[in-house]
């Protein structure tokens, strides 16, 4: 029971994950209709940019110090009092960070959008309009050109990055049996939560995100009125670039950098699917789903069998329910 | 120059070498390739044999992609499915002489990777586009994994792979790549003209049917079903004798030379080349396998043994590769079998038109 | 020849169909009429397999076909044409025309794949046929090389019928033959449809809007309005019925009925 709780659990928080991924996917496939193959390489970019903002950059020579740690009297004497492995000793060793985590994250956040920004204007506008086979081979194409440019620009072996929030280890009694979690968990399962729960309220009652409904429901007609197609695309993209910075840098905290980062956004694929890609709950549902049968398999069956479970509850939910938990049938006139 | 098609009997009219120009190119092909392995370095035949495996795949994924229009990024499984069929049975089949089993083992990795080819086919039922692809998608991730797992290993090795046997056909021992290049030409050569005959018959025209319009096929009496589960054996079949032949042409295969980037690979080879088309496959196989040569070559020179610039080279190769897909999505979707259509219709018309 | 019974057909809450009943006469051509949204692209629909009606049956030839998938009602004898053409856009003429013949052909994948023996035999014998009884009967022999997408809207209306007819269908359904054609082209699809019952006797059903046409060639007139049969009979009795008079031509004193009437 206290095993089945704590697996439970963690398959919740990378439940959470899933779904602050799978947003990014589904958001470009509500406002322009393709289903963006290359998100886990968008995420892979996002990582190393937060490597790069939150390691490198402020490992530097012109640097300032207090961007690699901030060691502030206060700081240093509260961690000379505190034992070596306590929890608190995570929060100061965290504090320390601060600096280079928020220069990490706003780095990671915009250079993905950049990016996010010229794959939109130079693959998908062209595009508009064309087959929905050519607009998805764009963005596999996409997958190789990701790949190898983050191959060119970060040769160096990835090390360790800091953690977006104390990596304290925590321990509590939930019905009666010890549950152990990792602060640093629970901060990234509510961050990816808020932003999950922040983008759909935004999408359905904002201004751009009613604009981004209406283009998902017809692009000519939204068009013609008044709506700019090629702004929402825009908006949809740097949505996506920018959660998955999000994602990307929680990821790096997680289980490092490293370029199989991008395969991760095959097993998302196979969460989006299976919830239905144009539903957010759908989604949200499928991808918590996913998590606990992963955490259930890797308990059960070992670690290697849960990296298929993604794709082994797509094709079935596939098989029973071709357009996935809550997605829309899509009708065709004859 | 050829001013017009003027045919006596409808036989002459449905020949697919319907006139002197493609008859004589097709025998300058056959001739270049029957004096290939005595004339051509070791170089040529290794990048030669290359794309004659990468064709007989091609040619399949192009049936189900090119013909039937069902999207597939899975097809690399199948390839390992032939591919591991003729590694494992070698090595259980103890009895049967060393001559005769490539003639039992070559069509046994056919016919097992055409009966998973309709197992991964089911979901096309069901969905279509983009569904379809993570369905085969997670099929090829499944079969990789499945593959590599504790269980299957004392048969295929797991992760580190399993040493493949030498093809001996009555006889004759192909231990040198020279000897294999010929077994994989004849094969490359039989799948072309077999996928080629299809389509003229009732059974490649229901495919292309399904492509164009499914509903309609319907109403002509072409059952859904049955069509596309026949497209996803036909074209795991031609996979499964390209894993056969794989197996037999490197001395070791490992799960993860059939993971995602091959079947990336056998997409990317058909749009480049042009889909649904006979000589796409040929065109496409041909650039694919050439460009990362020619980067190879063009690296080797420019950086003379540089070891930090060396580096470069695998992800230049990859880049090189994706933006073929996109250039070629972007600005000619029908790939090279509609730019050399062209040029022969500008030959055809000159001076008169461009 | 085709007998419908009690047909009802609703999407979500919106009945399309509510009851329709009529029989289609063999050898003769039968007309569907009403005004848009009356419902008779869904009665094709219903009577060639893509919807399942939720109620009353479809028999042809006397056999109930209510649940039968389009492709077997294809192989028992039933043809259509669709209102915006369904062709096959990736092909020529010939190839479209050949696909119509799918069910009458035998060769399986292996002999297929080998093509020279019995599926040449096969193919070539098939080709002679269409090209007379189809290709030359349609007056297509010059386009039948040509790619779909180069024809106008009428000659592709005309490949469609042609398609249908390599069937050698039973019973042949049109939708919207004559739709967006020019007085010339009507006329000459009037006169396929003519020459396509007297001289291989097909049934055939009609959804048209163009009411000369109707008037003309139907012997028998099936009108529909918000998916409820509100007359049948000859055309003469129909253009005289005071349902449709007001449902369809509009009312009495505008005295807007087509000449033909």
């Amino acid at each position: 029971m206290a095993q089945f709780l704590q697996f439970t659990i963690n398959g919740l928080m990378s439940g959470a994950i899933y779904a602050l991924i799978a947003v990014g996917i589904v958001s470009v496939f509500k406002a322009t209709r393709v289903v963006n193959f290359a998100h886990g390489y968008l995420i892979m970019f996002g990582a190393y940019f937060y490597y790069t903002f939150a390691v490198i950059v402020p490992g530097m020579e012109w640097a300032p110090a207090w961007l690699q740690s901030w060691q502030q009297e206060w700081l240093v004497a509260w961690r000379a009092d505190l034992p070596m492995f306590s929890p608190m000793a995570a929060v100061a060793d965290w504090i320390a960070n601060i600096p280079r985590i928020v220069l990490g994250l706003v780095g990671a956040v915009v250079c993905n959008a950049i990016v996010g920004l010229i794959i939109e204007r130079t693959l998908m506008r062209p595009l508009m309009g064309q087959s929905v086979f050519a607009m998805i081979m764009v963005t596999v194409g996409l997958i190789s050109v990701m790949a190898g440019t983050a191959s060119i620009i970060w040769t160096a072996d990835a090390d360790f990055v800091p953690s977006i929030a104390p990596n304290a280890p925590i321990r509590f009694e939930l019905f009666g049996s010890m549950i152990f979690i990792f602060g640093a968990d629970v901060v990234n399962m509510i961050i990816a939560l808020l932003m999950f729960g922040g983008i759909v309220l935004w999408v359905r009652y904002s201004r751009g995100g009613v604009a981004i409904r209406a283009t998902a429901e017809d692009q000519s007609t939204a068009y013609s009125m008044g709506i700019s197609v090629p702004k929402v695309f825009t908006t949809a993209w740097m949505l996506a670039s920018m959660t998955g910075a999000i994602a990307g840098a929680i990821l790096a905290t997680r289980n490092g950098i490293s370029p199989s980062l991008g395969l991760f956004g095959f097993a998302v694929l196979a969460v989006v699917l299976m919830g239905g890609l144009d539903s957010y709950v759908g989604v949200f549902i499928a991808a918590m789903t996913v998590g606990v049968l992963e955490a259930m398999t890797q308990w059960q069956l070992g670690g290697d069998w849960a990296e298929i479970v993604p794709y082994v509850a797509v094709l079935i939910v596939i098989l029973i329910r071709p357009h996935g938990l809550m997605g829309t049938k899509e009708v065709e006139r004859i | 120059m050829i001013n017009g098609n003027l045919k006596a009997t409808y036989a002459a009219d449905e020949r697919v070498l319907d006139n002197r120009n493609k008859q004589a190119f097709m025998a300058a092909v056959i001739l270049s390739l029957a004096a290939f392995p005595l004339l051509a370095n070791d170089y040529l035949i290794l990048v030669a044999c290359q794309m004659g495996i990468l064709l007989i795949a091609v040619t399949g994924v192009n049936v189900v992609i090119g013909y039937t229009g069902l999207m597939s990024l899975g097809h690399a499984c199948f390839v390992a499915i032939g591919a591991y069929t003729v590694a494992v049975f070698h090595n259980l089949a103890g009895g049967v002489p060393d001559w005769l089993l490539p003639l039992i083992v070559i069509p046994l990795a056919i016919g097992v990777s055409a009966l998973v080819g309709i197992l991964v086919g089911l979901p096309s039922l069901r969905v279509k586009g983009l569904y379809l692809a993570v369905a085969t998608l997670s099929a090829n991730f499944i079969i990789i994994f499945l593959i590599e797992n504790d269980i299957l290993a004392p048969w295929t090795g797991g992760h580190v792979g399993v040493n493949t046997p030498v093809p001996n056909i009555l006889g004759w021992e192909m231990d040198s790549r020279r000897e294999i290049f010929v077994l994989i030409a004849v094969c490359a050569l039989g799948t072309l003209l077999l996928i080629q005959n299809l389509f003229r018959t009732r059974v490649g025209r229901a495919f292309i049917a399904i492509r164009d319009k499914d509903y309609s096929a319907e109403i002509l009496g072409i059952s859904l079903m049955r069509y596309k589960l026949t497209s996803f054996a036909l074209s795991a079949a031609c996979c499964g004798l390209a894993g056969a032949l794989m197996a037999y042409f490197y001395a070791r295969i490992l799960p993860e030379q059939f993971e995602l980037a091959l079947s990336l690979q056998l997409v990317a080879a058909l749009i480049v080349g042009g889909m649904g088309r006979t000589m796409g496959p040929v065109f496409g196989v041909i650039v694919i396998v050439m460009v990362p040569e020619v980067i190879k070559t063009v690296f080797g020179a420019a950086t003379g043994g540089d070891v930090t610039l060396a580096q470069l080279r695998a992800p230049v190769q990859e880049i090189a590769f994706g933006l073929l897909i996109i250039l070629f999505l972007l600005f000619e979707p029908l790939g090279l079998v509609r730019i050399t259509d062209r040029i022969l219709q500008a030959m055809n018309q000159w001076p008169f038109a461009r | 020849m085709l007998n419908v019974q009690g047909v009802e057909l609703s999407f979500g809450g919106i009945k399309a169909l509510r009851g329709v009943s009529f029989e289609a006469a063999p050898g003769e051509i039968t007309g569907i009429i009403g005004p848009n949204g009356a419902g008779k692209t869904s009665l094709f629909n219903t009577i060639s397999g893509f919807y399942k009606p939720d109620a009353g049956r479809v028999a042809f030839d006397g056999q109930d076909i209510t649940t039968l998938s389009p492709d077997k009602r294809a192989e028992l004898g039933i043809a259509r044409t669709f209102q915006n053409i369904a062709l096959f856009r990736g092909m020529t003429v010939l190839d479209n025309i050949k696909l119509g013949g799918h069910k009458r052909l035998k060769s399986g994948v292996f002999s297929a794949l080998r093509y020279f023996g019995a599926a040449r035999r096969e193919e070539l014998a098939f080709r002679r046929e269409i090209e007379e009884r189809v290709i030359d009967f349609l007056e297509l022999d010059l386009i039948r090389k040509a790619p779909i997408t180069a024809l106008s809207y009428g000659l592709q209306k005309r490949v469609e019928l042609g398609r249908a007819l390599a069937m050698q269908p039973k019973l042949l359904l049109l939708d919207e033959p004559v739709a967006g054609m020019n007085r010339e082209e009507t006329a000459d699809m009037a006169r396929f449809i003519l020459d396509v019952q007297e001289q291989f006797g097909t049934t055939i059903l009609l959804v048209e809007h163009d009411m000369g046409l109707v008037m003309d060639i139907c012997s028998k007139i099936v009108v529909l309005n918000f998916g409820e049969q509100i007359a049948s009979g000859t055309p003469a009795e129909v253009s005289r019925h005071p349902d449709v008079i007001e449902a369809y031509l509009g009312t009495a004193q505008d005295s807007a009925q087509p000449d033909a009437a």
